[in-house]
């Protein structure tokens, strides 16, 4: 899969020619001209605008876990307050969702900030233990805390119809164009990041923490630069979902099924690549369209998890890098 | 008497009698851990698997859960060191990120196939314990509760035998400290860890047997049981024991005294806030070695 051996576990970045640009590329040029082919209104630009949010969700938790090597299992919890704040911020209090989305991922990022610094003393499996806790603490405050989050039931958000200010449409075109422009920003960003000095930092702490203190690389301020700029990616899609969806409730925003979602786009596509959430989240949203075609047909509920569950299993025992694999050492 | 510490003690005493059987299962999950630094993240739906064993054993002969724990918990076990072979045997000895993701996946899979099974409703046995409550002055215990509480004690007391006194317990016990070092002595450590993962889940399936006498059973209980077997765990200190035995009762009063005296939809809350306290400042939790890292 890849030629790459340990002995050159410090040029996993070096900007690669092939498939591993090529194949997201045209993905992402494909979904492009979807609205062309099947028009502004098909129920396809629907699942289109689905696939884009499962794979924006991948590349903002590939920052802190495929580039930053912290296996955050709470991304469930940046999502849920840029989902949250933006639909509370536009019921109760009439903000628009333009200023309600960067609410919400301002309120994520401090969330992080307090997150990260309970946590980064930790590592590893540790780390990750710790975000599940932290994840599931929050689903139990969002059931009980009724008066805010609309408890188990969860919020609706008021439909006012085509409208640019309320940031919603009843036609799927607008949110296909803003999750496509997102997709395409984070994948961007990415690409760039690989190459920069934070980024190279990121590995570095990634492939082994205390050889990159004793060079000197800020360790802390690192992780916590990562989780910062991946918890604000996670919440600004967060908030679009939520603009979508006009839905949002505890399990879909904090339940460890949504950590999990998260998740597999890049570990599917490739950990700690531009391109693996991309290819990855592709392959998601096949298999969620296919397990729900299943499940309407067999009355088995739940046959998307069972899916997404074996994958995982699958992916994590034998392809452990990904589509876009990259040998890492200790992993 | 104030009926606050009425209360007070009503709660301290069922979760006391709750926190065994969490400690019961929680020993199991330390045990993987300590032997083979397994974080298995299944464990909660091994203990629902359990249940719904048992739920079955009772519908089909009416047999009380109490009497298939024998059955339940051997069949657990021959799951368990199935599930350590095929899949978790490969990760054996270093608590890595993949490790933990793949028993997440299993986790999702037991979840998802029990739910095809028996259904998203609630089910529940009737136990001639279950309805039956012993009443001492103001408080009230089930005999569920009790009977549970008993078979915790007998299993945590065979176990602690069985690691003391018999050669396969100190080879597990010699694994547990250096796996190197019991290798070059001659244990074979394939066959200890597949003993002592079916021992692990073993337990499990014996805690679903006790549990589901009190406690109905649907697709999100393990869901909800695994927390408590870790934050059990990390607050005796991992891979010990008898601190798991002890996490889980802090667990269970925790529990009650929240559901008590604020709310009973809020009891996990100040757990998820332990286990933060004690993964970031207590590490090696309350009876915790330092070389268990």
């Amino acid at each position: 899969m890849s030629e790459a051996s340990t002995s050159l576990g410090n040029e996993t970045s070096r900007p690669v020619a092939g498939p591993r640009i090529v194949v997201p590329v045209v993905i992402i040029g494909l979904m492009a001209c979807l609205p062309f082919v099947v028009g502004a209104n098909s129920h396809l630009l629907g699942i289109a605008v689905r696939a884009l949010l499962f794979i924006a969700l991948g590349q903002a938790w590939n920052i802190v876990a495929g580039i930053g090597g912290q296996l955050s299992l709470g991304h469930g919890v940046f999502f849920g307050v840029g989902a949250y704040g933006t639909a509370i911020l536009f019921n109760r209090f009439g903000v628009t969702p333009w200023v309600g989305g960067v609410a919400g991922a301002t309120a994520a990022i401090a969330v992080a900030v307090l997150m990260g610094a309970a946590t980064f003393r930790l590592r590893g499996v540790y780390f990750a233990l710790a975000t599940v806790a932290i994840s599931l603490c929050l689903e139990k405050l969002a059931r009980y805390f009724i008066g805010v989050t609309g408890g188990d039931a969860g919020l609706a958000v008021r439909f006012i119809g085509d409208s640019v200010w309320a940031a919603q449409s009843r036609g799927p075109l607008a949110f296909f164009v803003a999750a496509l422009v997102m997709v395409v920003a984070y994948y961007a960003l990415t690409r760039r990041l690989l190459r920069s000095r934070f980024g190279y930092q990121l590995q570095a702490i990634r492939d082994d923490e205390e050889a990159a203190a004793a060079s000197g690389v800020p360790v802390f301020r690192t992780k916590m630069g990562g989780l910062i700029l991946s918890a604000g990616m996670t919440a600004l899609t967060g908030a679009l979902y939520v603009q979508f969806y006009l839905a949002i409730d505890p399990g879909a925003a904090f339940g460890l099924a949504q950590a999990i979602q998260i998740q597999l786009p890049s570990l599917i596509g490739g950990l700690g690549t531009a391109g693996g959430p991309v290819i990855g989240g592709a392959i998601m949203i096949l298999v969620s369209e296919l397990t729900n075609w299943l499940s309407a047909r067999t009355a088995f509920h739940g046959l998307d998890i069972l899916a997404y569950g074996s994958i995982l299993l699958v992916v994590v025992m034998f392809v452990p890098g990904g589509i876009l694999g990259r040998t890492r050492r200790g992993a | 008497m104030s009926s606050t510490i009425v209360s007070l003690i009503q709660a301290l005493a069922s979760g006391i009698l709750v926190g065994g059987v969490y400690g019961l299962f929680s020993i199991g999950f330390s045990l993987a851990f300590g032997v083979m630094r397994i974080v298995n993240f299944a464990h909660g739906e091994l203990v629902m698997l359990g249940m719904y064993v048992a739920y079955s054993v009772y519908l089909l002969t009416g047999a009380d859960p109490l009497f298939a724990i024998p059955i339940v918990g051997i069949f657990l076990a021959v799951i368990g060191a199935g599930l350590y072979l095929v899949v978790y045997e490969r990760f054996v000895g270093k608590a890595t990120l993949q490790q933990l993701l793949v028993a997440i996946a299993v986790s999702m899979i037991i979840q998802i196939v029990l739910q095809m099974i028996y259904g998203p409703e609630t089910r529940g046995v009737q136990s001639v314990l279950g309805s039956q409550y012993f009443i001492y002055g103001p408080y009230l215990f089930s005999y569920g509760q009790i009977a549970a509480f008993l078979v915790a004690l007998i299993c945590v007391g065979l176990l602690e035998l069985l690691l003391q006194k018999t050669r396969w317990g100190k080879l597990i016990r010699a694994v547990a400290d250096d796996p190197e070092a019991a290798e070059i002595v001659g244990a074979n450590s394939r066959a200890i860890n597949t003993i002592a993962f079916a021992v692990s889940c073993g337990l499990a399936g014996i805690a679903g047997c006790v549990l589901v006498i009190t406690y109905p059973v649907n697709p999100a209980t393990g869901m909800a049981l695994m927390p408590i077997a870790l934050i059990a765990t990390v607050i005796g200190g991992l891979g010990s024991i008898k601190g798991a035995f002890l996490g889980g009762i802090v667990c269970a009063v925790v529990q009650q005294l929240t559901s008590t005296f604020w709310s009973p939809a809020l009891q996990d809350v100040p757990l998820y806030a332990l286990l933060l306290v004690f993964l970031a400042f207590f590490p090696f939790g309350l009876l915790g070695r330092k070389t268990a890292h």
